[in-house]
């Protein structure tokens, strides 16, 4: 699923650069995420998104993918597994900015989100809806600790991570808010106990690794954004796997009583 | 699949189950009938610490008269709302709703208050609620308040509820003589509707005086077809007057698209059974 965003800050272009390529200042703006860890251009982390009766914790990593400063570009891909083990996120987000004419910056912010799992089943096209509106509050986040504190120590985050998980695909591209910061998959290792004052017994699930899609993902905190979106592919995947794992068993039992 | 571990507590008034749900901290949900929230749980998209079941809470249940509101608890079911002769007398457009909802297992189970609270967009019974101009009686910890329908739905799943709060009843302003009809589209039996249309009109001599309609599942919210409603105000009620009022239902309209339909095709919809809504309730 594709997410396009755009934002203008009234900072200088350097600025807000220094703010983009900055994890620490970057996933404050991601509505629920929080960063556990940061090594050079990888970090880990956590996202919470609650809707309604939906309360999921992704856990995951990230990490900036091409921080080009010349063309003002820095590529985020992050993933995130749901504590829980119902799903996981990915997304790669591209964010570039351009100084405008009053002085200001713009920046485009262009996502790739991946999501599979239970989420999707309860999705019903509400998660690209949810997705949008994520990315719109940490679009707005970013803009909004841009302008305050114009310094290099502003918030903002402009990058967004971008999960991929790789796992399903997408959807067609919805309109909305682009500013995706990634979900992250991850590793839910390290966060798990954090995890459990949520849920309770996730803590003492098995850490589930996510296979970064594209690319490799450091360790990075997992900001998931956009987690509901996307699964239904998966799900609908899971009745063709069963089958097939059906088919395959079948065929073993067959070909062993033959040999007899 | 199994839910995650959760504390249970049942209590069995109001006053109880919101100091329960304070105890219990910003996790915690409320469990009402269950038919939505049970199967999120199994399916470990939420994990709550705490469930504060209302299921003992005698004083949400039933339907009774209060001035020229009809009152009703949160927790009487879709099954006790169907077959209540005050709400057939008084609120029409409720019942024809809460007919369509589900299937008779869920019906017998599932509330009228829990469908509400929970707030999803392709529930049936808000736009009824919505339609009729409800006001919803919220309890928290600092007493009672009372939210209009149209500043109770705020987004998906998303209600003026804090997390703290629980709906106690809803008021529909009697709408006695009004006619009714609830159209609802699916794409295959007990579907969520993929786009449905509550209406309501009081008629007078051949004359439509007032009208209510409101859409389910064309936002993130129902949604009042207003330019709908103004249109039919004041004509006569015959079939070319409805055919030209129900090409406005999508008027302002954005509704998500999922693999089922797309937004052009959502607002075809809403057109069309909008006119099909207004056409029955009508009788024209």
């Amino acid at each position: 699923m594709r997410l396009d965003h755009e934002f203008t800050v009234p900072a200088p272009l350097e600025e807000v650069w220094q703010a983009v390529i900055d994890p620490e200042r970057v996933a404050p703006c991601m509505p629920g995420a929080a960063l556990t860890k940061v090594e050079g251009d990888s970090f880990t982390g956590t996202v919470k998104v609650k809707l309604g009766p939906i309360s999921l914790l992704y856990k995951g990593s990230g990490e900036f993918l091409e921080k080009d400063e010349a063309a003002r570009k820095v590529v985020i891909k992050a993933a995130g597994k749901d504590s829980r083990g119902g799903g996981t996120a990915a997304a790669t987000v591209t964010v570039t900015l351009s100084s405008t004419a009053d002085g200001g910056t713009h920046g485009d912010v262009a996502s790739d989100i991946a999501i599979t799992g239970r989420p999707a089943q309860f999705g019903r096209g509400l998660i690209s809806e949810v997705g949008g509106k994520l990315l719109d509050t940490f679009a707005g986040n970013l803009a909004e600790s841009l302008r305050t504190d114009s310094g290099a120590g502003a918030a903002p985050g402009s990058a967004a991570a971008s999960a991929g998980s790789g796992s399903v695909s997408t959807a067609p591209a919805t309109a909305a808010a682009p500013a995706t910061e990634a979900a992250a998959k991850g590793d839910l290792a390290e966060q798990s106990a954090a995890d459990s004052a949520e849920a309770g017994s996730s803590a003492s699930k098995p850490q589930l690794r996510s296979v970064p899609s594209g690319g490799s993902t450091g360790e990075t905190e997992a900001i998931d954004l956009l987690d509901y979106a996307g699964q239904s592919v998966a799900k609908r995947l899971i009745p063709v796997a069963a089958g097939a794992a059906v088919l395959f068993v079948v065929f073993m039992i067959i070909r062993a009583l033959r040999r007899r | 699949m199994i839910p995650a571990p959760f504390e249970y507590v049942a209590p069995s008034s109001v006053d109880e189950a919101v100091q329960a749900l304070a105890a219990a901290g910003e996790d915690a949900k409320v469990l009402a009938g269950g038919q939505s929230l049970l199967p999120v749980l199994r399916m470990r998209l939420a994990a709550p610490t705490t469930l504060v079941d209302l299921r003992k809470v005698a004083e949400l249940r039933g339907v009774r008269e209060d001035g020229g509101d009809l009152v009703i608890g949160a927790m009487t079911t879709h099954y006790d709302v169907q077959r209540d002769p005050l709400v057939a007398e008084h609120a029409a457009l409720l019942k024809a709703a809460t007919d369509t909802v589900a299937d008779p297992q869920v019906r017998h189970r599932g509330t009228f208050g829990g469908a509400i609270a929970h707030a999803d967009p392709a529930g049936d019974l808000a736009a009824p609620v919505l339609a009729m101009d409800a006001s919803l009686v919220i309890a928290g910890p600092g007493g009672r308040r009372t939210v209009a329908a149209a500043d109770f739905f705020q987004d998906f799943f998303t209600t003026a509820l804090a997390p703290d709060e629980l709906l106690v009843e809803v008021r529909l302003p009697k709408h006695t003589g009004w006619r009714a009809h609830y159209e609802k589209f699916t794409r295959v039996a007990q579907a969520w509707s993929m786009v449905a249309v509550a209406a309501t009109v009081r008629t007078e001599g051949g004359v439509i005086e007032e009208a209510r309609v409101a859409l389910t599942n064309m936002g993130s919210t129902p949604v009042r077809a207003v330019a709908v409603e103004q249109a039919l105000v004041g004509a006569s009620a015959n079939a070319d007057v409805i055919r030209a009022a129900a090409a406005h239902a999508a008027d302002g309209t954005s509704p998500a698209a999922d693999g089922n339909s797309d937004v052009e095709y959502r607002q075809h919809l809403a057109r069309v059974l909008t006119g099909r809504a207004l056409t029955a309730a009508v009788g024209a």
